[in-house]
């Protein structure tokens, strides 16, 4: 496409010059006039499309348009030198505008609901254009504006002898719209005569043998490549009158923020009728759904070679009955709660009180767009129902269930889902994201949960009326509802909103409110909070992910406590960076700089730790998640969860020196996630969540040292933290999906046991006979090496005593139960302090209360709010969720071996002999 | 295709230039040429070499007890058999073991090659069930697409456990350039194109004028001839992938990750990029310039997507380091040196 390179001078001249052409050489029609008034509507499934109200052109041709809005939008045929006059009616709530780089004239602010805005269109350059709204492109609003030669020369074609041939519009058999968004392809048809048919999502485009096909690929967003199998065509490029065999491509770069492709082949030519497969070739794409078929008829074989529409925004999808497929969107955001949200979320969660879910018959699709998030992620089944993935579905579902991809990326998701039954979505980098479909066969009472659900780790065949599977459900519920979080300032017991509504089981039909009530509570009354007897050390700088506030529009702030009179000390939100979803936390060595994660981002943040102030903002890498200095020289460590390797910054230094990979070059990306490191700093240990390993790797020359499986076997069991004994004898890593302490050697990575904690955990029918760790996440060992303490977002805070690492205690936890880490007690001891993602308090434990070394008296000692009052001192307004989010969190003074011995005096101050001194 | 369906065309699947009315014995390749002159194609400037290539080639895992999870192919046997049925065997210019990436295959404007895939993974293991060629840029029909039918509607294009599969590819004009061929079947629909099952195909012009000029000064279209070596460089999401190939003797070889290039001094090299993975390399080799294909500009780097190709020929005048700048493959060390001496 085309590039404003002139200046205004130019474009003067441009036009001189044009009309001067049009003047000399009669066979060139006058310039045409157009006047085109367009609405911009909101569609069934929540998503925007354009609609073409009425063309009328001077020349009296003009399209044949579909009469509703569509997606890719009407697709705008003019001249070289036209005179276009669009009038843009913005029928939706949101504001909309209409940009085409290259071709409107100035900027014109979008229009508010209700209102009408004019643009008029610089047609000096023949090409073809996107045109969309800046904001909402990603949904729908985006269509094609094709300014083609005034004598109607279009691309020429490279025939099967090689020939590149001249081509003229007038010879088209069809033209086809491509737009490649997200991870999908969003089609239109434009036949001989000028019809537009809307082909929708990743359709069969149909053509018959030899004939002439002018595609129009066009991109917003994300960049693309698109590859067409067994066709070959000229590189724009080049000048087609003089193109040579250099020139001929059959795969091109669609560039971000917006690209656009055109060029005509002869369907077939060389290589014969067949299903020709078109498709994005990034391989997460191509994972991700975002392909489609080419049907090449033979000339002879009496089939049309009609094209065939995909699903669509105006399909049948719940509450839109239609004899077309439909579709439902989810928009990937960094939104708490809505991280999968349903495009139609604000209207459905009355009813479903969650914008995650959402219901569809069987044949519709489930399509994702990753439109409001600063993160690389994954779209990764985590259940379905099991027939849709058994190996010989007749339908060839198992070809796309359980969908995933190799790694994280930016871009969507789109899939077919034909099996009755129950599906939820997940990111493996962000694994508490989740997005869940019905798929509602028409012909039963309630929703269709189906007969048995298969689960990523392994299990399968699991009833739907288990308590393993009405669990996940609870757990669903709780975390894409903000307002079904706990809520320790609220005087009314917590009650959590289900929908009320009957849905079919392997049981038959059950309502699903009465069952999780009845199986998990409801209107339970919270204990008070009450700070711990005795005062910590120090401050804990905990993450509270969630909490937003007015002066940005990401989530996300640190809270501040003082534990020695267990007062909250300050919020930090940063608004100047618009901090996005602080995640981990860590300081220097001499506790002047805490260094951020902004786990939805590509930035780690430095602060200041006496202000509170922002010191620098550097980028790092897609979805940073964890943070740790080693000991021995202050370098940082930060592990780079959406990639494949941990990033090192030199002590005193604010840029990244390199990225040590977590993998041999080639092999799957590990993904670590919540690393550590050994006391002496010699060794860096990672949870590898996307190979299902912990690696160790030697600090020095970044080399692996071993990468040990984890979970028995078991496919996905996601080790997503670290622990280390103080002397680094031991490593434990917990398996988020397989609900294990995997202990491994610190030092060559034997596995030395597989701690199983929900052994006492009967999925079927849910009895608990002792302590369980369901969804274990954070794993610290206690500086003293005597207990590891296991933060476990099924809502358990679960004691291993590292000498006979068996279960000792299982305390309650809160919903989301996810952070732990360890700080100095006063008087001597230590502090496990917790924290969880859907409640709004830190949990304060004391592994051994009489220093006895018999952990059997693990205990709760106290709670502390995350809301801070109005004398908190604070660098934004708290507009929401207040206190939630608590994930990372890192006491200082940082007591752990190796890093202990390392304090200023100031730090080590308020310290005992042996807290200075843990190992001895 | 089966190996007793080798040779068979489906009727129409082809066109008419290579497809000859009725059953024949003939071979191939001297209907080429007889349908080049009886066509009387004047735009060429010689006469279609039309040779055919029987290749035999491997899938199977690297290093099966290392547990790489990396899988490669590679060249059992190569012959060439030209018009008039004489043959050259080129199989001992390949790599006996298989590499990243797989072996290149050369080509020239008016051949055909004729490559059966056998299959060396654990049959035991599903998701290794199938493994594929599918190839760009050149002409095939829909036998030889290499993808299942769940994506084409006809057949499973793989080599199994049991049973080989039999590709065929036809260099045909307007096919001159650089190509990749990869697996689209293993593990999934999509292929497992990104754990090493990759290569290059150069189809060379007849005319042994080479698309590029060389350093992109304007000089005209270089000879095939005067190229000494041709470096192969996929440029994955984590590493570059090296093969060399000689041209003084055809032999090549695999030169692995991040590769250093060796080139004689004021010898003329090619380099073939092809991008393969999900990132979008920004690839530099400073102190050089070429053209930019399609345009008149001198470039001396270019940002390209997922297997598209860049092709370029330079003069090896001194020695450079070569590199993708993209953020996070700067910070993997994804560079190499290309040293000339």
């Amino acid at each position: 496409m085309s590039t404003s390179i002139y200046g205004k001078k130019m474009k003067k001249f441009s036009i001189t010059f044009i009309s001067m052409a049009l003047w000399l050489f009669s066979s060139i029609a006058w310039a045409a006039t157009h006047t085109i008034s367009i609405s911009a509507v909101q569609l069934p499934n929540g998503q925007y499309g354009y609609k073409l109200n009425n063309h009328t052109s001077s020349d009296g041709v003009v399209p044949n348009y579909p009469a509703e809005a569509v997606i890719p939008g009407p697709t705008l045929f003019v001249k070289q030198g036209d005179i276009v006059n669009i009038q843009l009616r913005n029928e939706t709530n949101i504001k909309v505008g209409f940009n085409a780089p290259g071709l409107t004239n100035g900027v014109v602010a979008p229009a508010n609901p209700g209102q009408s805005k004019s643009y008029t269109l610089n047609t000096q350059q023949t090409g073809t254009y996107p045109y969309f709204d800046d904001k909402s492109q990603l949904l729908g609003l985006f269509g094609a504006i094709v300014v083609d030669d005034a004598n109607g020369q279009v691309q020429s074609f490279v025939d099967g002898d090689g020939k590149i041939t001249a081509v003229n519009r007038a010879q088209l058999d069809k033209e086809f719209v491509m737009f490649m968004v997200g991870s999908t392809f969003w089609g239109a048809e434009i036949s001989r005569d000028g019809t537009q048919k809307p082909l929708w999502t990743n359709p069969t485009l149909g053509a018959v043998m030899n004939n002439l096909v002018r595609f129009h690929v066009l991109s917003v967003g994300m960049a693309h490549t698109f590859h067409l199998h067994a066709h070959r065509w000229i590189n724009p490029a080049a000048n087609p009158n003089t193109a040579t065999a250099e020139d001929i491509i059959d795969v091109h770069l669609m560039k971000n923020p917006h690209d656009s492709h055109v060029f005509t082949i002869k369907a077939g030519t060389g290589v014969g009728p067949g299903v020709w497969q078109y498709h994005c070739h990034l391989v997460s794409h191509m994972e991700s759904g975002m392909n489609g078929k080419f049907l090449v008829v033979a000339a002879d074989s009496g089939d049309p070679g009609n094209s065939i529409a995909g699903a669509s925004p105006s399909g049948a999808i719940f509450l839109n009955p239609s004899d077309d497929p439909g579709l439902v969107t989810f928009i990937i955001s960094d939104e708490p709660g809505s991280w999968f949200r349903s495009a139609r979320g604000d209207a459905l969660s009355p009813v479903t009180f969650t914008k995650s879910l959402e219901v569809i018959p069987p044949g519709s699709s489930v399509h994702f767009v990753m439109s409001d998030t600063h993160g690389v992620h994954t779209i990764t089944s985590l259940l379905w129902p099991s027939e849709a993935g058994n190996n010989n579905h007749p339908g060839g579902d198992h070809f796309m269930i359980p969908f995933d991809q190799t790694k994280a990326y930016r871009g969507g998701g789109i899939v077919q889902l034909n099996v009755p039954g129950l599906y939820v979505f997940t990111c493996k980098v962000h694994p508490y994201m989740f997005g869940a479909v019905i798929v509602d066969s028409p012909g039963t009472t309630g929703l269709d949960l189906g007969n048995t659900i298969d689960l990523v780790s392994g299990i399968k065949n699991l009833p739907t009326s288990s308590d393993l599977a009405t669990r996940l459900l609870r757990t669903f519920f709780v975390a894409t509802t903000q307002g079904n979080w706990q809520d320790y300032t609220a005087a009314t017991p917590w009650h959590v909103n289900y929908p009320n509504v009957p849905v079919e089981t392997n049981l038959g039909t059950l309502n699903l409110k009465d069952v999780l009530e009845a199986r998990y509570g409801q209107d339970i009354t919270l204990s008070a909070v009450t700070a711990p007897a005795t005062p910590g050390v120090g401050e804990v700088w905990i993450n509270t992910q969630f909490e937003k506030t007015a002066g940005k529009t990401k989530p996300g702030t640190i809270t501040v406590l003082d534990t020695t009179n267990w007062t909250l000390k300050r919020k930090i939100a940063l608004p100047e960076i618009n901090m996005n979803n602080p995640h981990n936390i860590w300081p220097n060595r001499d506790h002047t700089v805490m260094y951020q994660t902004q786990w939805f981002d590509t930035k780690l943040t430095l602060i200041d730790q006496r202000t509170g102030k922002l010191i620098k903002n550097i980028q790092v890498g897609d979805t940073p998640s964890h943070v740790v200095t080693l000991p021995n020289s202050d370098d940082l460590t930060v592990a780079i969860n959406g990639e494949n390797g941990v990033v090192i910054i030199p002590a005193g230094t604010t840029e990244v020196n390199y990225m040590m990979p977590t993998q041999h070059q080639g092999q799957v990306p590990a993904n670590p996630h919540g690393h550590w490191v050994s006391a002496d700093g010699s060794r860096i240990i990672t949870p590898n969540i996307n190979t299902s390993d912990a690696g160790i790797y030697n600090a020095d020359t970044g080399q692996i040292v071993s990468r040990t499986q984890t979970g028995n076997g078991a496919p996905g069991p996601h080790p997503i933290a670290i622990g280390m004994m103080p002397d680094s004898s031991k490593i434990y890593a917990s398996n988020l999906l397989h609900h294990s302490l995997s202990v491994l050697d610190g030092n060559n990575g034997a596995l030395l046991k597989t701690i199983n904690l929900i052994e006492n955990y009967n999925p079927i029918t849910g009895d608990i006979t002792g302590p369980v760790g369901v969804l274990p996440i954070q794993t610290p060992v206690s500086p003293d090496g005597k207990a590891v303490v296991l933060a476990a977002t099924g809502g358990q805070i679960v004691v291993v005593d590292t000498k006979t690492d068996s279960i000792v205690k299982m305390l309650a936890c809160d919903p989301g139960c996810h952070g732990a880490n360890f700080g100095a007690k006063q008087g001597g001891g230590y502090y496990a302090y917790v924290t969880s993602k859907f409640s709004n308090r830190l949990i304060v434990v004391d592994v051994d209360p009489n220093n006895d070394g018999d952990l059997s008296d693990a205990d709760i000692v106290g709670s502390i709010s995350m809301v801070a009052g109005s004398s908190v001192a604070k660098d934004d307004t708290i507009s929401s969720l207040a206190g939630y989010g608590g994930q990372g969190l890192v006491a200082l003074p940082n007591v752990y071996n190796g890093w202990v011995q390392n304090l200023t005096s100031e730090w080590a101050s308020g310290l005992t002999n042996s807290q200075r001194n843990p190992i001895q | 295709m089966k190996s007793e369906l080798e040779y068979e065309f489906q009727p129409g699947s082809c066109q008419a230039l290579y497809m000859p009315k009725h059953p024949t014995k003939l071979k191939l390749a001297s209907w080429l040429i007889l349908a080049t002159m009886l066509m009387g194609l004047g735009g060429m400037t010689s006469v279609l070499a039309g040779n055919t290539h029987q290749i035999k080639m491997v899938a199977e895992e690297v290093d099966p007890t290392g547990n790489l999870g990396l899988f490669a192919y590679r060249m059992m046997q190569h012959q060439v058999v030209d018009s008039n049925g004489n043959t050259v065997d080129l199989s001992g210019n390949y790599s006996t073991v298989a590499t990243i990436p797989g072996p290149t295959i050369v080509m020239t404007e008016g051949d055909v090659a004729e490559i059966e895939l056998m299959h060396q993974f654990n049959p035991d293991n599903p998701k290794q069930e199938h493994v594929s060629l599918h190839v760009h840029g050149v002409h095939y029909d829909k036998e030889s697409d290499g993808t299942l039918k769940y994506i084409n509607l006809y057949k499973d294009e793989s080599a199994t456990p049991v049973l080989s599969y039999n590709y065929r590819w036809i260099a045909a004009p307007g096919t001159t350039g650089t190509w990749a061929y990869h697996d689209h079947n293993m593990n999934s629909h999509n292929g497992a194109e990104d754990r090493g099952l990759f290569g290059a195909l150069i189809v060379n012009p007849a005319s042994g004028l080479l698309l590029q000029d060389i350093n992109g000064t304007g000089s005209g279209n270089a000879l095939l001839s005067q190229i000494q070596k041709e470096f192969v460089l996929y440029i994955g999401d984590d590493a570059f992938w090296g093969m060399e190939i000689n041209n003084a003797n055809g032999v090549q070889t695999a030169l692995g990750a991040n590769p250093n290039l060796n080139a004689q001094l004021n010898s003329d090299i090619r380099i073939h990029l092809i991008a393969l993975g999900t990132n979008f390399p920004q690839f530099e080799l400073p102190s050089y310039t070429w053209i930019d294909p399609g345009t008149r500009r001198r470039i001396s780097a270019k940002t390209i997507g997922p297997l598209e190709k860049h092709v370029f020929a330079i003069n090896a005048s001194q020695s450079a380091s070569y590199l993708d700048t993209a953020f996070s493959s700067k910070l993997l060390g994804m560079k190499g040196q290309l040293i000339v001496d």
